[in-house]
């Protein structure tokens, strides 16, 4: 029995062969988008997605000249001041955890509009209390 | 009471542990009456932890606060039915529940296939106890329902945004599916340890794993679902890993659901099926090792447990365990027959499970890869909607086809003249449906007219196989066309359930194509009296209004909603400010227009002091769609899984056939 001759098998070769190279053609066009919190963004200098801790109050107008906070390291003190414009989820408060996507520009990360996601406090899993 | 529940978990574990131990004995030396203790061990660890169920649930509805989860997530105010639900609100009673339905269906399958399949069943025990060890262990030992303190006052509430009727259904079908990916998988280990490797493991796990998927399905359009209208940012999936978590499995499910078809019919792709079945099941433990890890972040955001090792730990032993199983039997699972031709109905079964594992493995390759940049020292980088958009494009453009292509080509080789007469009506109707389309200016989004294109043609080639069989019935049988439809569907459920599943996921591929490639979105500030336009529809913001509701302030801004001048309704949308829980939630405004299939869907974006809103307004045609192909892949669904005793009788005749010659 010549197995090795099994179009089966040449299929999925080829296919496995086809998959890959649309795998690269994407890495090597698109790619993902770093995820850095505030205290590692000096060093990244293309659109990243910040996450982080909202500290201070927000002010302004999400949907005028900007909504305007700082986000601070999940665990750290390094933090950046954020402009946002566009719509704010209704979990997004001071103390909870954001993210959002976009670039420094001169030590002000603007976001990208409509990129602001809030993480659920669902009490799914509470945190461990110990 | 906790003891009792506590000693009910116990008592499962120890159970689960003898099923293994005694099980795996009993069927390395076949012993009959071992073997059958093994099985009621299992039977009797599903009475266990019913038993332990019943205690957390007596706790829930007493609102007994001594117990940690009760205390953790319900509180006082909360109505009954979430009160129940929170059962499955928490990880501890989430596991519990996955146990409850682990050993249930375990119970089920043991008793139903306790005559047929003795020598596989044998192992397929222990194989079920090893899992139902694994759960087991993790509820005695590493998190547990049944601890207690001193009862506060109150407990802490269950979050606003899952105090809703969907959190009542939604769960449990995601874990009707999850678990019941775990029977195929153990009557495909039991079949390897036995040595049993015709398609009997497969026919006997048929159903399970029809029902498994199908809860599995049904679970995420019901979450779809909950998201669109509840959660309120105008979408139905984000690609979020806990959403990818449910739908990696599905999608090897499906595959696994056409391979065994490819097996039972000539013989082919025992390995594949093999490979399929642990996939599915390995997927099944990482999405809930994902949603309660808290390794990849996600929007669902589950704080870090200790349940991460243990799973992943698990999940390791299983993969490594079954492969090397799998490799170790290879020379049984060397195939009878071969591919003859690469147009055959085979080969299209080929092509369409090589394509949804090739999604599965990239959507999996997306979800995991923050972990794996994160482990080359790149630091977390994620990959977002773009990237699984264009995959899903990519794979399942293609898919879409082959759902027509499949059932018009014959089995083994198709001749090129029979293809040509079974092509013409659905690629006529394709043909007719795209020009048509880009008549109507469809053209805007090539992967729309595309989808749409294909789409034609898979229904198209659906109604062909109807008209096909009907006609063959009735000149069988003779009687009335309606009569010889039913009896053409009732004689072959499988199959034309299997169409009707086809034609709900053409209703689905129509419905998302709709809504996300022609779908519009403006955003614009009102004051009382302005009016936006958007597409047909003109909306007038007429006012703001504030009512107290029993536990929350509820805004609501009132739109009139004209299309093409005539008045169509007014429109109410909103933010609901819960004031216990210092939460605000939008409320948004759907008008839904159930002859086209359309939404207008209306979120009020900001409430500003000086009276006027910023609304966010999108119009999504064919949304509905998806909704419908949810009822129609439950009426497949049903089809295919509904009892024949026909299909019975065949297969006793078929066993007997096999039983022959293994008895020589």
């Amino acid at each position: 029995m010549a197995r090795s001759q099994s179009p089966a098998r040449l299929v999925i070769a080829l296919s496995v062969a086809a998959a890959l190279a649309v795998f690269l053609l994407y890495v090597s066009v698109a790619g993902g988008t770093p995820s850095v919190q505030p205290s590692q963004l000096r060093s990244h200098h293309g659109d990243v997605a910040l996450v982080g801790k909202v500290v201070g109050k927000a002010t302004g107008d999400a949907h005028g000249d900007g909504l305007r906070f700082r986000l601070r390291d999940v665990s750290g003190s390094a933090s950046v001041p954020i402009v946002y414009r566009g719509s704010v989820p209704d979990l997004f408060r001071t103390g909870r955890e954001v993210r959002l996507e976009g670039r420094l520009q001169n030590g002000v990360f603007v976001a990208k509009p409509d990129s602001l996601r809030t993480k659920c406090p669902s009490k799914y899993t509470p945190a461990k209390r110990s | 009471m906790p003891e009792l529940g506590r000693a009910a978990l116990a008592v499962c574990l120890g159970l689960a542990v003898y099923a293994v131990v005694a099980g795996g004995f009993a069927a390395a030396t076949r012993r009959r009456r071992l073997a059958r203790s093994a099985q009621n061990a299992l039977l009797a660890a599903f009475i266990a932890s019913l038993g332990a169920a019943a205690v957390l649930l007596g706790a829930l509805l007493r609102k007994d606060f001594s117990f940690v989860y009760v205390a953790d997530h319900t509180s006082l105010q909360l109505p009954k039915q979430y009160t129940v639900s929170a059962f499955w609100g928490g990880q501890e009673g989430s596991l519990l529940l996955w146990l409850v339905i682990l050993t249930g269906f375990g119970a089920a399958a043991v008793a139903l296939n306790r005559r047929v399949e003795t020598a596989v069943l044998a192992w397929v025990v222990p194989v079920l106890g090893l899992v139902t060890t694994f759960f087991a262990f993790m509820l005695v030992v590493v998190s547990s329902p049944f601890d207690t303190q001193p009862a506060p006052a109150d407990g802490a509430g269950l979050n606003p945004s899952l105090q809703n009727p969907y959190m009542m259904i939604h769960p449990p079908f995601l874990y009707l599916g999850f678990v019941g990916l775990t029977i195929p998988f153990a009557f495909a280990m039991g079949a390897l340890l036995a040595r049993r490797t015709d398609e009997r493991w497969i026919v006997a796990t048929r159903r399970w794993t029809l029902f498994a998927w199908t809860a599995l399905g049904i679970g995420q359009l019901l979450g779809a679902h909950w998201a669109y209208v509840e959660v309120g940012w105008g979408g139905y999936y984000a690609w979020d890993p806990v959403e990818n978590a449910a739908l990696m499995p599905w999608l090897v499910a499906t595959a696994f659901l056409h391979s065994v078809m490819i097996q039972e019919k000539r013989g082919m792709l025992k390995v594949w099926n093999m490979l399929l079945v642990v996939l599915a099941f390995c997927l099944a433990l990482f999405g809930t090792f994902l949603t309660r890890s808290g390794v990849v972040s996600s929007i669902h955001s589950f704080t870090q447990s200790p349940l991460g090792p243990w799973f992943l730990g698990f999940i390791c032993l299983v993969t490594i365990c079954s492969l090397a199983l799998v490799f170790s039997r290879l020379p049984l699972l060397r195939a009878k027959t071969r591919l003859e031709s690469l147009v055959s109905r085979e080969a299209t079964f080929l092509y369409n499970n090589l394509l949804l594992v090739a999604l599965c493995l990239t959507i999996l390759w997306g979800v995991a890869f923050p972990i794996l940049s994160d482990a080359v020292g790149r630091g977390q980088i994620t990959v977002s909607a773009p990237y699984y958009n264009f995959f899903l494009r990519v794979f399942g453009l293609p898919l879409l086809l082959l759902m027509g292509i499949g059932p018009l080509v014959a089995w083994r080789r198709a001749s090129l003249r029979s293809l040509g007469r079974s092509f013409a009506w659905p690629a006529g109707i394709a043909l007719a449906t795209g020009i048509l389309l880009l008549a109507l200016g469809a053209g805007s989004s090539w992967v729309g007219l595309v989808a749409y294109t294909f789409s034609a043609f898979v229904l198209g080639s659906i109604g062909y196989e109807f008209a096909r069989g009907t006609r063959a019935r009735r000149a069988l049988a003779g009687g009335s066309w309606s009569s010889a439809f039913a009896e053409l569907v009732a004689r072959n459920r499988r199959r034309y359930g299997g169409y009707v599943v086809h034609a709900a996921i053409v209703l689905l591929a129509i419905g998302v194509t709709g809504s996300s490639a022609y779908d519009s979105v403006k955003t614009q500030k009102l004051k009382p009296g302005q009016t936006m336009a958007i597409g047909d529809y003109r909306l007038t913001y007429r006012a703001l209004v504030k009512h107290e509701g029993a536990n929350a302030t509820e805004y609501r801004a009132l739109l009139d909603v004209r299309r093409r001048g005539h008045f169509l309704e007014t429109l109410a949308s909103g933010k609901n400010s819960y004031r216990a829980e210092q939460q605000v939630s939008n409320e948004v405004g759907i008008r839904s227009d159930y002859l086209t299939g359309e939404d207008l869907f209306v979120i009020t974006d900001q409430i500003n002091r000086n009276g006027s809103v910023d609304f966010k307004v999108l119009v999504k045609p064919l949304v509905n769609l998806i909704w419908l192909s949810g009822v129609l892949f439950l009426g497949g669904s049903l089809i295919a899984l509904w009892p024949s005793a026909a299909e019975q009788r065949r297969l006793t005749a078929r066993y007997r056939e096999l039983r022959a010659p293994a008895r020589a």
